[in-house]
């Protein structure tokens, strides 16, 4: 066997694989217009920032100074106010029905306790069905009452300034845009979309029809009909890549403080992992259906959830740590933040790459293995 | 079009039924993989930040600076990762990932406290996370604010002292009142909205890829002349999968319940109503793919394009409210979102049926419709 005839015979496949999605063309809008779409949806829909908190307020001191803890409460964009009630039992129904997702009360004395000196206290009730947002709400609504305290402290003091004060900056995304950090998460998923799934429904098609036995009849190898099957999606992985990337900066500003060489790079090694992951499903699984299913348990769902694209891997129990740890996901994700937004070179992101090549050579390995063994 | 021969749907339900039941992997896909995708789901989706890894430079290095510090990384929200001696040196520990927060104390802190003049401590975050950024430097600012208010205190007590009367704070405090998810439990809001989703995901696949598999392996032809109409055939390999979906939804809500401590607090009923509307609605959006799709390949793509952005527009993740206003009323044609609220009112706050009217009405005009004009363009397709 001579070297040239192997890569004629490795292009040949290749160019089998090309005809197919070419003659497909729906895989090809599927392929390049899914990161679009995504970009798109995650860049303008999904914000973790909480504001406009739907707000229900029963005054029941009908006084200057409940009505200045109400406007306080509402003079930013944090709490929108939606109701008033004159009861607390009146606003129950608010939070159950979803109209409200917060109720300040004011109870009767508010403004005595005031003008005393002592504690005024006002009620609160959230809708805790929603975690996140109450426990911002009730962020927002202990320094809302600090303020109102400190100011009064600052009319009997005659004026002063705060003792401590934490001055805080953010590197590297000052303005705290949940897209700037979405972008480079997003390419995860539409790698893994592309990558895995498709690969994983290429080669169990084969199967399914009986052509994978015609393949073999051929005199080409195994390891010529992997590269060869892999080739044009690995080109179309690249090519997402690029659209990602070139979306993510004109259209949200992401930044590219690091190489692009090195991010291709990553993108790289990611996708081969990606691509030989899906070709062991495919070989395991052998059926389309069960190949789509569980390409989505173990490679869809660790890339949207194990990998910090969204949730941060360090609050997981153990055993999940575990497993983000293992797959390519968590990796990725990390050094194409770090080059991107942080700059990082080589010397940082070097163990991201080694881990997701060690991955990659594993699978390397299985997918041959099985390959040979169920078609001998 | 009129259904004809019940017996002859009753037929095809069967050999939908034992087709899936044969294939032992198929029937592991539809029951165990849902309560599987809960589980991992379950105990990963966690928002709350937590044991950020922060380094500090303490430039100060007195008792007090050492306290301030002590003080902060004593709660759960900041581990402290290291200390070094400088802020540069900080900088550089966030700057390659190593840590998420650079603390600094500068130097003259301890002396310009004892003196009365204000001092800065500074905090450097990470923006690559903007999520983690957020919470931490709310949490350093409070932190400082909790250590001014000892000293407000202090002053307040030399002014009374020397005015002769007593001069308090006065202080607004706000007394929160949790309901339904008193513990604030991260698990409890996102477990129903993901049972929500897998529901959508297991049996949108299962619809679009079933008929598309049977074009592909040329079994659909086979079918098609024998006397079985096409609406008989349509609904006949619909239906075992609503059956399924239902069966999910039970198996989830339960898992959820055991599992991770989620309350019941409605009513099963107006649940699996919401449920029985919903798989109207996600099954015929499953049949409207397999009627475009000529591959499998083809019918899991369109159905993803679906999945996807019905996903992220349910409210499941980010509520809805953070949406741009334009894309808000969006979502009211989108029957995951209406089905997550219906799962979490159900579950955690003991929504009635009265009180999930508009939902359940929501859900009911989409699922009609869309399976009816589903199930219509499919058996006129197949005709």
């Amino acid at each position: 066997m001579s070297g040239g005839s192997r890569v004629n015979r490795i292009r040949a496949i290749a160019q089998k694989e090309v005809f197919h999605i070419l003659r497909d063309p729906q895989i090809l809008v599927f392929a390049l217009g899914m990161p679009v779409a995504l970009i798109l949806l995650f860049g303008y829909a999904v914000s973790f920032d909480v504001e406009h908190i739907p707000l229900a307020v029963v005054d029941q001191d009908h006084s200057s100074e409940s009505r200045a803890l109400v406007a306080a409460f509402t003079a930013q964009d944090l709490f929108e106010l939606v109701a008033e009630r004159e009861t607390a039992e009146a606003v129950e129904p608010l939070l159950r029905r979803n109209v409200a997702r917060a109720a300040l009360i004011i109870p009767q004395g508010y403004s005595r306790d005031v003008h005393r000196g002592e504690t005024a206290t006002a009620q609160l009730l959230l809708d805790g069905a929603d975690n996140m947002s109450a426990s911002i709400a009730l962020g927002y609504a202990n320094s809302i009452a600090l303020a109102q305290s400190l100011g009064r402290a600052r009319v009997q003091l005659g004026g002063f300034e705060m003792p401590v004060e934490a001055r805080v900056r953010t590197l590297f995304n000052p303005r705290l845009e949940s897209s700037v950090v979405l972008v480079p998460g997003l390419m995860v998923i539409v790698l893994v979309l592309v990558a895995v799934m498709l690969t994983a429904l290429t080669v169990a098609r084969e199967y399914e029809r009986g052509s994978m036995e015609q393949l073999f009849a051929t005199p080409v190898g195994r390891l010529e009909i992997i590269l060869g099957k892999l080739a044009p999606y690995f080109a179309l992985g690249l090519v997402q890549v690029l659209l990602v990337l070139v979306t993510g900066v004109v259209l949200f500003d992401v930044p590219v403080n690091g190489s692009l060489a090195l991010l291709f790079l990553i993108a790289s090694v990611f996708l081969l992992a990606m691509l030989m992951q899906g070709l062991v499903i495919s070989v395991v699984t052998r059926n389309q259906m069960i190949a789509s299913q569980v390409a989505a348990i173990s490679t869809l769902l660790p890339a949207m959830l194990l990998s910090g694209f969204v949730f941060p891997v360090d609050n997981m129990p153990p055993v999940l740590q575990g497993i983000a740890h293992v797959l390519p996901a968590k990796y990725f994700v990390d050094g194409l933040r770090g080059v991107l937004l942080r700059g990082n070179g080589l010397d940082v992101v070097w163990l991201d790459l080694l881990a997701m090549g060690a991955f990659f050579a594993v699978m390397l390995v299985v997918a041959t293995k099985r390959f040979q063994r169920r078609v001998a | 079009m009129k259904l004809k021969r019940p017996t002859a749907l009753a037929a095809v339900m069967l050999k939908e039924i034992r087709q899936t039941a044969r294939d032992k992997r198929v029937l592991a896909v539809l029951l165990v993989a849902p309560v599987f995708q809960l589980i991992v789901l379950g105990y990963a989706v966690n928002l709350d930040v937590n044991h950020v890894p922060t380094v500090v430079a303490d430039e100060d290095r007195t008792a007090e600076s050492r306290a301030l510090v002590a003080g902060l990384v004593a709660g759960d929200t900041f581990d402290l990762s290291e200390q070094v001696e400088r802020a540069s040196d900080a900088l550089a520990e966030v700057a390659a990932g190593r840590a998420a927060v650079a603390v600094v104390v500068p130097h003259g802190y301890a002396r310009d406290r004892a003196a009365g003049r204000p001092v800065q401590i500074q905090g450097l975050t990470d923006g690559s996370d903007s999520n983690r950024a957020i919470v931490s430097q709310n949490a350093l600012m409070a932190y400082a604010t909790q250590r001014s208010l000892g000293d407000v205190r202090a002053q307040l007590a030399r002014v009374s002292a020397a005015r002769g009367v007593a001069v308090t704070l006065g202080g607004t405090v706000v007394e929160p009142r949790v309901f339904y998810n008193p513990t604030l439990t991260s698990s409890h809001y996102f477990v129903p909205g993901v049972a929500a989703t897998l529901l959508l995901i297991v049996t949108i696949i299962v619809t679009a890829m079933g008929l598309a598999r049977e074009k592909e392996v040329g079994t659909l032809e086979q079918v098609l002349v024998t006397p079985i109409q096409p609406l008989t055939l349509v609904l006949g390999k619909t239906i075992p999968y609503g059956v399924i979906g239902l069966m999910d939804l039970a198996l989830v809500v339960t898992a959820a319940m055991v599992l991770f401590d989620v309350p019941l607090r409605g009513d099963l009923p107006t649940l699996f109503t919401g449920g029985a509307l919903y798989l109207l609605s996600v099954l015929g959006i499953g049949l409207f793919v397999s009627a475009v799709a000529k591959t499998q390949q083809q019918a899991f793509m369109v159905a993803m394009l679906f999945v996807m952005p019905a996903i992220l527009l349910s409210g499941f993740i980010t509520p809805i409210a953070n949406m741009p206003e334009w894309l808000q009323p969006l979502t009211a044609f989108n029957p995951v979102r209406h089905f997550v609220e219906v799962m979490r009112a159900v579950m955690l706050k003991g929504a009635s049926f009265g009180d999930l009217l508009p939902q359940l009405a929501a859900l009911a005009g989409m699922g009609l419709s869309i399976f009816g004009l589903a199930v219509l363009k499919l058996s006129r397709k197949l005709a």
